[in-house]
């Protein structure tokens, strides 16, 4: 094999990783109810300012909770029966770059750098077919690219990509992990190794191995 | 006071080594019965006899440290020739016998000190030391005394020593002879220091330099670790400095020292080469020109290896403004160009033409890097920094290196090399003529200023005329700029005025994070030289910027998004008066242009949020003169927009921010105006707008504006108008929820400030249970709570017995924590006589009163509804009690804020998580108590629900991590899997930040008992 495709691999600085847009402005969103004008303001003030405890977004929240109209708890009682149901909020689908934000901050077991960083995980090697339906069956594939052909360490990213997905995903999510083609000696064994139900299993009854994958995992935000 | 000598002699050896203190004492007052000459030193002498010459060798010790202790406190010319003479010879009989040794040589380290010392004694005494003193065989205490003597008799003898070589000769040969082999640091510091004196003092050093710089060079590079508890408080520092500048302070050692340092230099440990670094500047720059002349040949390729191997720790791009990356990391890349420096002044001043052949060698040598492009950061900074040591070096360095890389390309790699390159000699330009005089005339024939313009040509294309991509370029180029402008009087004021205008364009049309913080930083520097142009070329230009309607702008047919205007306006405007009141009166302009124009509600509330952002960050230092300044141009047109009717076009909450804005800028007016102001308003406001016949959101600037204006203003129609605004709210009126909110708003400032007591006492009607009038006396009640008077308390319990009503309870729980928000118009601001009447610790007061009552009346009630009212009171009421004042009271209130998480209010929830995140966080102990109950309860709160909105299940999911860092291992345990598994749902949260948390808890969850990584 004469070329690698991923050997000495450009180190990515963390704040270049690829990003959701608008990540700023959803994580200062804390969920302040559905008024579609406070959230359009406070959309608008974080523009403007970049801290989410601006006293400017404070002053204009204030006014929005002492305006707010009285409802009687008894009133909402009522509502509630037909309001479970429904709900208002918009639902965010789960997508590729939710998938990357969960591995590619996963440290690499012998580097102090994190997957994505050193492209072994990348935003376009991960597929989701998810029909955001909660009753169906969705499915992820991650295509990880070592940083050498024969990596040995290939097993254990794979088996820390693994653990992190098992944990963060919900259970209708079906993750299959592999190699990218062409990019590792023995492509078919660890792919075999990396998708094998019980032999994850197994690993994560090692409790030697549990505390590795943990060290790589401590990374994660 | 001590009469007869003999009388002490018994309390002193008594105490000897038992009572050093107290020995001391009674030394020092037998030296003062010699000083009054109530006695002799020889009755003392005579008195000690005895013990002198007993048998036992401690009876003897004790009586002669007696005496040698008596001698050391004596002033220096307390003795007589003859006297020094006699307790002289006596000390020398003495010094046969080993046991006394100690002693003696105190002893005579006090004599050597004396006035009337002879030279023959003085030369017998030397003479001693070099024939009979063995520094081997004794301790350190003891050859303490022996370096004592010779730093006496140096110290004594000094001129002497200078004026007969003969003298100094065997007074070297004795230091050379007491000092060799020492190993105490204290003994070590007292060498030192005395080489250092006598090598730069005496005239015939040169025949001992080997054998003195021999006795220096063998202990470096010292270390030294201090015991713990060191009496002497000797630091490293202090051995190392003391060693550096001994070594350094003859030019006779300069043929020894430069040899040997450049031997060490090859040493691997960083730190021992750090001190030879730093010693070799110190010894460059003491020996003198000539020394270097015939070293620095060796010197410079020693460095040169230094240098160009070693690696430069900190960045070189440290954006200007931001302090480099501190710590006691040593930076030997750095030193060695230091040394370079020196070396560099030191020939330079010495004689030119060795100047130019130290240059002429080093500039060949690192010429063909340039051509190669190999080391060429290094071969800049070493050119750099022989630059730096003065004009005539600048000069040479620049007028021969800059032609060697400056070159025009378009070459991204080339031009990013060139930058970099340049900016080590503006560094050096920076330490060579920023602390001159404007007027001198060298700065304005330096030999940079021919390059200017490439230099200008080349950062601006770097900065303009290449890709967005490329934002190393373009963030080096950004900070050349700024460096450029920093350096003394090298730019003209169009030239700054274009870097200006550059940075300017740049931060508007580059969206990426560096480049902004770089031209702000930058922008933030120039703007401190250059407040004027910066005005004039980058403020006005924004401000110009600004659309007065929902148009697109642009800048250099680049489309600009005018969020970004604002944001940088507001970024770089901090603290600079002239730029935050020109922005103040231009934002305010458009503000009043924009809401004519049309319905652009967004716009105009964006511009209302720049303004109070701008007031709210630069209130502190705003001064009264700002103040009258802004009233003059800001206010009418403010008040204009908030007051007219027709045409104008403002939401609420353009409204409050820009009548916030009003209320700040009356608050820093002169009190003296405050009268007369509040008069106008109330004309403008009561008679004319007639905002008390019918509900008008004009209320609002006229709250803001009476909250600002002091306390000590007379307010006459006070009871009217609290009257009439009572009705207005309370009547039929067709009134909006923002206009009422301005009217309770002015009833709480009227009866903080002005309404008297018993006035509000007549026009409260405590049985009216509408909810308006519910309102109404929540709003007086919070006025009256903040002034803490009598009135506030019956308040504050009539409103609490509301609570217990089934009918108005809720509404009253809800509307509870009114009594303790905070308000801007109610603010403490820094620079102002407090405007209304606040109480400084009024929510702790409150609190404590409020509470006790609450949670009693909550216990005693069994109406479900009721109790739910008091949990909501007090859960909401929580919110706005700073976490301290409620310390005391968490372990009562927990249980509580537990039973308000079931409550069907998502509101409640909210406050209640968040006091209870608080408190676990601090009370491990509480935490580890209601862990078991709180763990399903939050369980429950995680799944979505009527009244668990977004904000209820983070909160939730939050609590629960922090739950599993601080509840104790075995409490947590059992829960481990319930909690896993319940939260497995949530990973299907229809909000991605909940998820994400969701994850985060898990993953603390899982690792709970895991065997520990590290």
């Amino acid at each position: 094999m004469s070329e690698f495709i991923n050997e000495n691999p450009t180190v990515v600085q963390k704040n270049e990783l690829p990003r959701r847009k608008e990540d700023d402005v959803e994580l200062c969103f804390s969920g302040k109810g559905s008024d579609e004008a406070a959230l359009q303001r406070r959309k608008a003030l974080l523009k403007i300012d970049h801290c989410p405890q601006s006293q400017v977004l404070q002053e204009s929240e204030l006014l929005d909770r002492l305006l707010s109209k009285f409802t009687s708890p008894e009133s909402e009682w009522d509502d509630s029966e037909t309001a479970t149901e429904e709900s208002d909020e918009p639902a965010d689908i789960i997508d590729a770059q939710e998938i990357y934000d969960l591995i590619a901050y996963i440290s690499d077991p012998e580097h102090p750098l994190s997957l994505g960083q050193l492209s072994v995980v990348n935003l376009e090697d991960i597929e989701v077919r998810d029909s955001g339906n909660k009753d169906e069956m969705a499915e992820v594939i991650v295509y990880i690219t070592p940083t050498i052909t024969h990596c040995s360490l290939a097993t254990l990213i794979g088996l820390g990509i693994r653990v992190r997905l098992d944990r963060a995903l919900p259970q209708r999510f079906r993750v299959t992990i592999l190699l990218k083609a062409g990019s590792h000696q023995s492509e078919n064994q660890v792919n075999k190794q990396l998708n094998d139900k019980e032999r994850v299993a197994a690993a994560c009854e090692n409790e030697q191995l549990l505390s590795v994958v943990s060290k790589m995992l401590s990374t994660c935000q | 006071m001590i009469e007869d000598p003999a009388a002490s002699i018994i309390p002193f050896i008594a105490n000897v080594g038992i009572n050093d203190e107290k020995a001391q004492e009674i030394a020092i007052g037998l030296s003062e019965g010699v000083v009054q000459r109530r006695f002799k030193l020889l009755d003392l002498v005579v008195a000690l006899k005895e013990e002198l010459l007993s048998n036992e060798a401690s009876q003897r010790q004790k009586a002669l440290h007696c005496l040698s202790s008596v001698l050391a406190e004596l002033p220096e010319d307390q003795l007589s020739k003859n006297e020094v003479s006699v307790v002289f010879s006596f000390y020398l009989s003495k010094y046969e016998d080993s046991n006394l040794i100690k002693e003696t040589l105190h002893g005579l380290s006090s004599l050597a000190k004396m006035r009337y010392m002879s030279r023959e004694n003085t030369e017998s005494l030397m003479d001693l030391l070099t024939s009979k003193y063995q520094s081997g065989s004794f301790l350190a205490p003891v050859r303490y005394f022996a370096f004592e003597t010779i730093k006496n008799i140096y110290m004594r003898n000094e001129t002497k020593l200078v004026a007969d070589n003969d003298f100094a000769d065997v007074f070297v040969k004795c230091y050379i002879h007491v000092v060799s082999g020492e190993k105490d640091p204290r003994n070590l510091l007292i060498s030192f220091k005395l080489s250092r004196q006598m090598t730069s003092t005496l005239k015939n050093i040169s025949k001992f330099k080997e054998e003195l710089f021999d006795i220096l060079f063998c202990y470096f590079p010292i270390t030294f670790k201090p015991p713990k508890d060191d009496p002497y408080k000797i630091s490293n520092a202090d051995l190392k400095l003391a060693l550096r500048s001994a070594m350094s302070a003859n030019a006779e050692f300069s043929e020894d020292a430069f040899g040997n340092l450049i031997d060490k230099l090859t040493a691997s440990s960083p730190v021992v080469k750090n001190d030879t670094l730093l010693t070799l500047k110190t010894c460059v720059d003491n020996f003198g020109g000539e020394a270097l002349v015939d070293n620095w040949l060796p010197l410079w390729n020693a460095l040169k290896f230094e240098i160009i191997h070693g690696n430069d720790e900190s960045s070189p791009i440290v954006p200007v403004g931001q302090s480099e990356p501190s710590g006691d990391n040593v930076n030997n890349y750095q030193e060695a160009l230091n040394v370079m420096k020196s070396l560099s002044y030191g020939l330079i001043t010495f004689d030119g033409i060795a100047f130019e052949k130290f240059f002429g060698h080093i500039y060949e040598e690192l010429k063909p890097n340039f051509t190669h492009d190999k080391d060429l950061k290094q071969s800049c900074c070493i050119l750099a920094s022989i630059g730096s040591a003065n004009v005539d070096t600048f000069n040479k360095v620049i007028e021969s290196s800059l032609p060697l890389f400056l070159s025009n390309t378009s070459a991204t790699a080339k031009l990013k090399l060139i930058i970099m390159n340049l900016s080590f000699f503006f560094k050096a330009y920076a330490e060579v003529f920023n602390t001159m005089d404007s007027s001198d005339e060298k700065i304005r024939s330096n030999k940079l200023l021919s390059f200017k313009d490439e230099i200008l040509m080349i950062l601006s294309k770097a900065l303009t005329g290449t890709s967005k991509v490329e934002t190393t370029l373009r963030t080096l180029a950004v900070i050349q700029f700024t460096k450029m402008t920093t350096m003394k009087d090298f730019l003209d004021k169009d030239e700054v005025a274009l870097i200006i205008q550059y940075l300017t364009e740049t931060i508007l049309t580059d969206d990426n994070k560096n480049i902004y913080c770089a031209c702000l930083e930058g922008l933030k520097t120039i703007g401190d030289t250059h407040e004027e142009t910066i005005l004039h070329v980058s403020l006005t230009r924004m401000l110009d910027l600004l659309p007065v309607s929902e148009k697109a702008i642009s800048m250099n047919s680049e489309p600009i998004e005018r969020e970004s205007v604002l944001r940088v306006l507001l970024d770089f405007t901090t603290s600079k008066h002239s730029l935050v009141n020109e922005s103040l009166i231009k934002i305010s302009s458009k503000s009043n242009s924009t809401a004519r124009c049309g319905d652009d509600s967004e716009y105009c509330f964006l511009l209302a949020s720049a303004l109070f952002t701008l007031m709210v960050n630069n209130i502190d230092s705003m001064s009264e003169s700002d103040a009258i300044l802004l009233k003059e141009n800001v206010e009418p047109l403010l008040l204009q927009l908030l007051t007219e009717d027709s045409n104008v076009f403002i939401k609420d909450h353009t409204r409050m921010l820009l009548s916030n804005v009003l209320f700040f800028i009356s608050l820093k007016l002169p009190v003296a105006q405050h009268q007369q102001n509040l008069e106008t308003y109330k004309e403008l406001f009561n008679s004319k707008l007639k905002i008390f016949e019918k509900p008008a959101h004009h209320v609002f600037p006229f709250v803001q504006l009476l909250a600002a204006a002091s306390n000590n203003c007379k307010f006459e129609d006070a009871d009217s108008i609290f009257e009439k605004a009572i009705r207005l709210i309370t009547s039929k009126h067709p009134i909006s929820e923002f206009e009422k909110l301005g009217y309770l708003e002015l009833l709480m400032v009227l009866s903080n400030k002005w309404v008297p007591e018993d006035t509000i006492e007549r026009l409260c009607d405590w049985d009216d249970l509408s909810f308006s009038n519910l309102e109404t006396l929540i709003w007086i009640g919070k006025g009256l709570i903040m002034r803490n008077c009598d009135m506030g308390l019956t308040f504050q319990e009539r409103l609490a017995d509301k609570l217990s009503r089934e009918d108005v309870g809720s509404f009253v729980a809800k509307k509870f924590e009114v009594l303790v928000t905070d308000l801007v118009l109610m603010g403490k601001y820094k620079g102002v006589p407090l405007s209304n009447n606040v109480r400084l610790l009024y929510k702790q007061k409150y609190f404590s009163e409020v509470f006790p009552k609450l949670l009693d009346q909550h216990k005693r009630t069994s109406n479900l509804l009721v109790k739910a009212n008091y949990l909501t009171a007090l859960a909401l009421t929580a919110k706005h009690i700073p976490p301290k004042v409620m310390e005391p009271y968490m372990p009562e209130f927990t249980p509580i804020l537990l039973q308000a998480l079931n409550l069907p209010m998502a509101e409640v929830k909210v406050s209640a998580l968040k006091t209870l995140k608080d408190t676990v966080k601090k009370h491990n102990q509480l935490a580890t108590e209601y862990a078991q109950s709180l763990y399903p309860v939050l369980l429950k709160l995680v799944l979505p629900g009527p009244f668990n909105d977004v904000q209820v299940r983070l909160l939730s999911l939050e609590l629960l991590e922090t739950l599993s860092a601080v509840v104790p291992i075995n409490y947590s345990q059992p829960h481990k899997n319930d909690i896993i598994r319940g939260l497995e749902p949530v990973l299907d949260d229809t909000k991605r930040i909940v998820r994400k948390q969701c994850v985060a808890t898990r993953q603390a969850f899982f690792e709970l008992g895991q065997v520990p990584f590290d």
